[in-house]
Parts: C-alpha cells; structure tokens; sequence
C-alpha cells in the first residue's frame, strides 16, 4: 500500500472514536504544552534577567555604607552614614576604576507647569551615566562645572519627563524641586527593564547641589563604581577597600564599615539558577510526556485487541505485514503528532499570558518548537511500534477466526 | 489437465499442540483446472477449512507441495504469500467479513489499495465491479446498511475487482436466506460461464450440486 493511502487510513480511523483518540491524545498535549511553557518561561525570565544585567552597566561594584553597631545592637545594613563624597572623590584616583558616581538621594515634589510628581532626587556626579549605563536622549549630562559650583541644574529620567509633560523641546525649560527653580538640562533615554522601580523615574541634579539644598550632610546612600573592564573586578575591589580603610582608620583586623557588592556577579548566579532550574522542570515536565506516550502505546494495544479480525481481513485480501504496521504506526503518529501541534500552541498561550503578567517579553524560540514536534514523533514511534509490528506478525488464520 | 492452476501433491497439514499431533489434512492430491467450478464438501471437522486456508494461501502445509498458478507456495515467505493472495485470490466468506465503518466502495477499493493502484483507477474499478453486482445505488453505504445478501455481493466485488486466478468462497451461502443464496449461486453461474475459475467450499450437497465436480473430503483425506 502506498505511504499517501496508508496515511490517509490512519486519519479516518482518528474520526472514529473520537473520545478514546481525544482522551489519548490528551496526554500528549498535557506534556509538550508544559515542556514548552517551561522552557519558555525559564528563557523569558533569563532574557530578563540578562537585559538587566546589560542594563546596570558595565563592570559595576556598588559601595554601601555597613551597619552600625551600638554597643550589642546591630542595626539594619546600611544605616551607616561612613560614606562620604570626599571617599567617592578620593576613588576616582585608582588605576583600574573607570567612574565614579556617587547617589545622595532623597524624596521631592517635583513641579513643571500644572503637572507634578513626587520622584527621587539624586545628587551625583558627571559620571553617573557611564557608571550606570544611561544614554542622553535630548541636552546633555550634568557637567564637572555643575559639580564644583553647585548649579541649580536637573537631568530628567525618561518617565519622569513624560510623566511632568516634558518633551524634545523642554530642554532649557524650569522645574520646581521642593519649590526651589532647576534649568532642565537634558533628558535620559528610557533604560526599561524589569523590577518594580522604575530606572526611569528619577532627577539627577549635582551632587553638591543636593548635599547644599536638600541633605545637608555628605553621607551618601551608594557609591557606583565602574570597573576598567570585567578582568579587572578583584583588583578593583582591592583598590577601594584598600583606599576606603585607610580614609576611615581601619586597620589590617579590624570589620570595615562599607560594603562592595557586585551586583553583575550577583544576578548572573540568580541567572544560572534560573537556566537550572528551567532544566529541572523541562525534565519533570518530560516525565508526563513519557506518560502520555504510554497511554498511546496501551491504546494502541487494545486496538490492536480490537481490531484482529479487521487485519485478518486485511491479510486475506493481500495485506503485506508491513502495510498493517506502517498503518498500526501511522495512527500511533497521528496521535502523538497531533497532539504535540496543539500542546505546542496551548504552551504558547500559557506563556504569553504568564510573560504578560510578570511583565517579561514574550520570548518565542522556534527551536522549542521544532524540538517538541520531533519529540512527539519519536514518542509516536517508540510507544506505537511495538503495538503495530505485534499487529503486522498476527497469523492471518488465527486473526480471521478471531472474534 | 494440461495446465491445471491448483495442483497439490501429497499435501498434509498437521496441527503440533506440542503434546500432541493433530492431522487436519493427509496426503491429498488435488488438481484443478483453469476455468473450473469445483466444489469441496465434507461435514465440519473434516479438514475443509483447513482446505481453504491452504488454498487461500493463509496457511502452508507442513508436508507436501502445493503450485498455485504456477508458482511453488511452500517456498514463499509471508511478503511472498501476501502478494501472491493479492494477485491471485479472491475470498468469499460466509460472515461477508466486510471491512467495518467502511462503504462497499472503499471495501471493494482496498484490495486494490494493497496492490499500490492510484487512488482514481481503484475508485473507477470498485465502481465497475458494484455496478456488475447491481449494487451502484449502494457504494456509499457502510455494512450496517446492508442486508446480508447485498453485503455477500460486495463480498464477491471485493473478491472479482483484482481479477484474480481463482476465486475461493466458504461456505458462501451459509448466512443467508434462500432467496439471497440462490441469488449468490446465480451469480457464481454467471461468473463461471465468463470463463472464471471457482472453489466453492461447503457442507451442503444442494449447494454443491451446482458445481461441474464435487471433491468429497472426509477426516482429512479425499474421498473417492
């Protein structure tokens, strides 16, 4: 019989019985579409995790303030106010430190216009964009001349302008921190990426300005520090501490009061637990696709059960064993296949709701696709061979007489 | 008999149950000739199934030699025997043993389909082969549909639409009402007087009657 014809039985026969064939194929669909939501939610929460990543900036350490300690009582990390700008000043020096960017922040109304908003304030330094990967969308950065003369001058985030009716055209205009009259001079390019705080929201004025307006003090929340390049971390991270315990007098054995995290290594580990744990639950997900493969494969045999007088018949009028078990095996594939096709779609669904609820991009990768529907074929085989070629081997007199 | 199309010699058929031998068929010689309408009658469990299996290539004896169109059955492997039943016979059986959930169409089509016929060719000859049988009002009905004489006459378009050597029917009556087996009988007439060559297998001497020989077959042998 030849393959068009054969496959053309197999497709007739998924007509009847059209429940047995859901319910089978329902195993299937229940494994690929996990496999597939699995394996697309654990590459669309790396690719998250990967553009933060990028979109912290390169070769970042952070320097936080430690804790302070009272007596027996630790407070909470990073209530230390050891942090200074001069400490920010003095790291610029160090050979494998690219940037320095201090964050003396705080919280104000912000006014433009009729419109208003209450954002964080952070004083900081012309660095500040290449420490944390910002790009200047309209006007330009804060320059070392704001810095040493404590100008009234503000760089807007992205969402902030937007959100204050600011446009292309607002550079040179004036906004009102806490009532007092800033000149915009520039606005950022929108850095998107995910968290619950938006990198956009934010004013950045000088930090000097800050400190003389709005702090009062030269603690800073953090210092950014950016790294010459990537091989360069340890050394760095040497450097600052080596510089920071020699301003604040700590000695060889003494705790330092400030912490270098980086958060770069910080979220690739997240990341790499991530990809792990998106193989572990590929491979649970794997196992009710095995299951499902079964339940082609004891469906198969009871219809083969079912069937023995039909492929007596079939044998009789000239039935060849392989025709009988390409047919056994073609609806075997049918049933895996098919249900692999709508497994794949249900999957996709569900990650495109669940990419729409955590606010990730909706990651879809062809190659999952392609793999499902080959891995659903080979299930097809594997279950549905042996049921077959147990149909093809049936002695035509022995099947004939079978009732 | 020149040529004859079925030839046994000494052909036996032993049934090993592994404690003992059961011998279903012993040392028959039979020939029949192209274009002849032989019956085989014997009561039941006097081998004749076995009779027909071996003739219909669905079982080959364990001793003996048996040529069926000129070509030796005993040394052939199951691909062999198949295509040699696709080409040369044609069953009649008694339970019509029609495809189920299938119209006479597609079952008249299918052994067509196993012989790797185009789909429009096997469609055009199951049509023809309803037609001559009276049934062209019937191809899309399913066996359900059928009564039992109009299923036996798409069992016999099934058996006549590859054209085959011979064509075997068991017990072909046994079924049906006498109207529809006189009709079928009427039917195996014609198809002889065409020229076709007939194994009718049967436990019934009025059924055999009509026949040109009767070859008796009792415990496993030929009677003379």
């Amino acid at each position: 019989m030849k393959l068009t014809d054969l496959f053309g039985l197999a497709l007739s026969r998924l007509g009847t019985g059209k429940l047995r064939t859901g319910l089978t194929m329902l195993g299937v669909i229940i494994g690929v579409a996990s496999v597939v939501a699995l394996v697309s939610i654990g590459e669309g929460a790396t690719s998250g995790i990967n553009s933060r990543l990028q979109g912290l900036g390169t070769n970042l350490l952070s320097v936080t303030p430690g804790a302070t300690t009272t007596g027996a009582t630790r407070g909470a990390f990073g209530s230390a106010t050891t942090l200074t700008i001069e400490d920010a000043t003095a790291l610029t020096t160090q050979p494998d430190i690219a940037g320095v960017a201090p964050e003396l922040s705080s919280s104000h109304l912000i006014v433009a216009g009729s419109l208003n908003e209450t954002t964080t304030v952070i004083g900081t330094t012309p660095a500040y964009p290449l420490v944390f990967a910002y790009d200047m969308w309209q006007g330009s950065f804060l320059t070392q001349a704001s810095v040493d003369h404590g100008l009234r001058v503000a760089v807007l985030g992205n969402t902030t302008a937007t959100n204050l009716g600011l446009g292309a055209s607002s550079v040179g205009s004036t906004v009102y921190i806490s009532g007092l009259p800033f000149d915009v001079v520039g606005i950022m390019q929108p850095k998107g990426g995910t968290g619950f705080v938006s990198p956009d929201d934010e004013v950045l004025i000088p930090v000097t300005t800050a400190r003389n307006l709005f702090v009062g003090t030269d603690s800073v929340r953090a210092i950014g520090v950016s790294v010459t390049s990537s091989r360069q971390m340890t050394a760095a991270t040497a450097e600052i501490t080596t510089a920071l315990d020699q301003r604040h007098g700590i000695g060889a054995s003494g705790t330092p009061d400030f912490t270098i995290t980086s958060q770069t290594q910080l979220l690739s580990t997240v990341g790499s637990i991530t990809t792990l744990l998106t193989v572990l639950l590929a491979g649970i997900a794997s196992i009710s696709l095995l299951v499902g493969g079964i339940g082609i494969m004891n469906i198969m045999l009871v219809s083969v059960r079912e069937r023995t007088h039909e492929i007596g018949i079939r044998k009789a009028i000239g039935a060849r064993g392989r025709d009988v078990l390409l047919q056994f095996l073609f609806e075997a594939l049918m049933i895996s296949v098919s249900g692999g096709l709508i497994g794949i779609v249900i999957g996709l669904a569900a990650t495109a709701v669940i990419a729409l609820f955590a606010g990730w991009a909706f990651a879809f990768n062809p190659i999952t696709v392609v793999v499902s529907v080959v891995f659903s074929l080979i299930i097809g085989v594997i279950f549905g061979v042996w049921p077959a070629s147990q149909a093809a081997r049936l002695d035509p007199v022995v099947a004939l007489s079978y009732e | 008999m020149s040529d004859p199309i079925i030839h046994l010699e000494n052909v036996s058929r032993i049934y090993d149950t592994g404690k003992v031998q059961v011998p279903a068929l012993v040392d028959v010689d039979l020939s029949i000739a192209r274009g002849e309408f032989v019956a085989i009658i014997g009561p039941s469990g006097s081998g004749k199934s076995t009779m027909m299996h071996i003739l219909g290539c669905l079982d080959r004896p364990t001793a003996g030699r048996y040529v069926l169109d000129g070509t030796p059955v005993d040394e052939l492997n199951d691909d062999a025997l198949a295509a040699l039943r696709s080409r040369s016979i044609g069953f009649v059986f008694q339970s019509y043993n029609l495809l189920p959930r299938t119209s006479a169409l597609e079952n008249v089509a299918t052994p067509l389909a196993y012989q790797g016929v185009s789909r429009r060719e096997r469609v055009a000859r199951a049509q023809a082969a309803l037609e001559r049988l009276g049934l062209g009002d019937r191809m899309r009905h399913e066996p359900t549909e059928l009564s039992g004489g109009q299923q036996q006459r798409v069992g016999i378009a099934r058996a006549l639409v590859t054209e085959p050597a011979i064509l075997l029917a068991d017990e072909p009556t046994g079924n049906l009402d006498s109207r529809a087996g006189n009709e079928v009988i009427g039917i195996f007439h014609e198809l002889h007087a065409a020229g076709r060559t007939i194994v009718l297998i049967t436990h019934d001497p009025d059924v055999a009657a009509v026949a040109d020989r009767q070859v008796h077959i009792r415990d496993g042998r030929i009677a003379a």
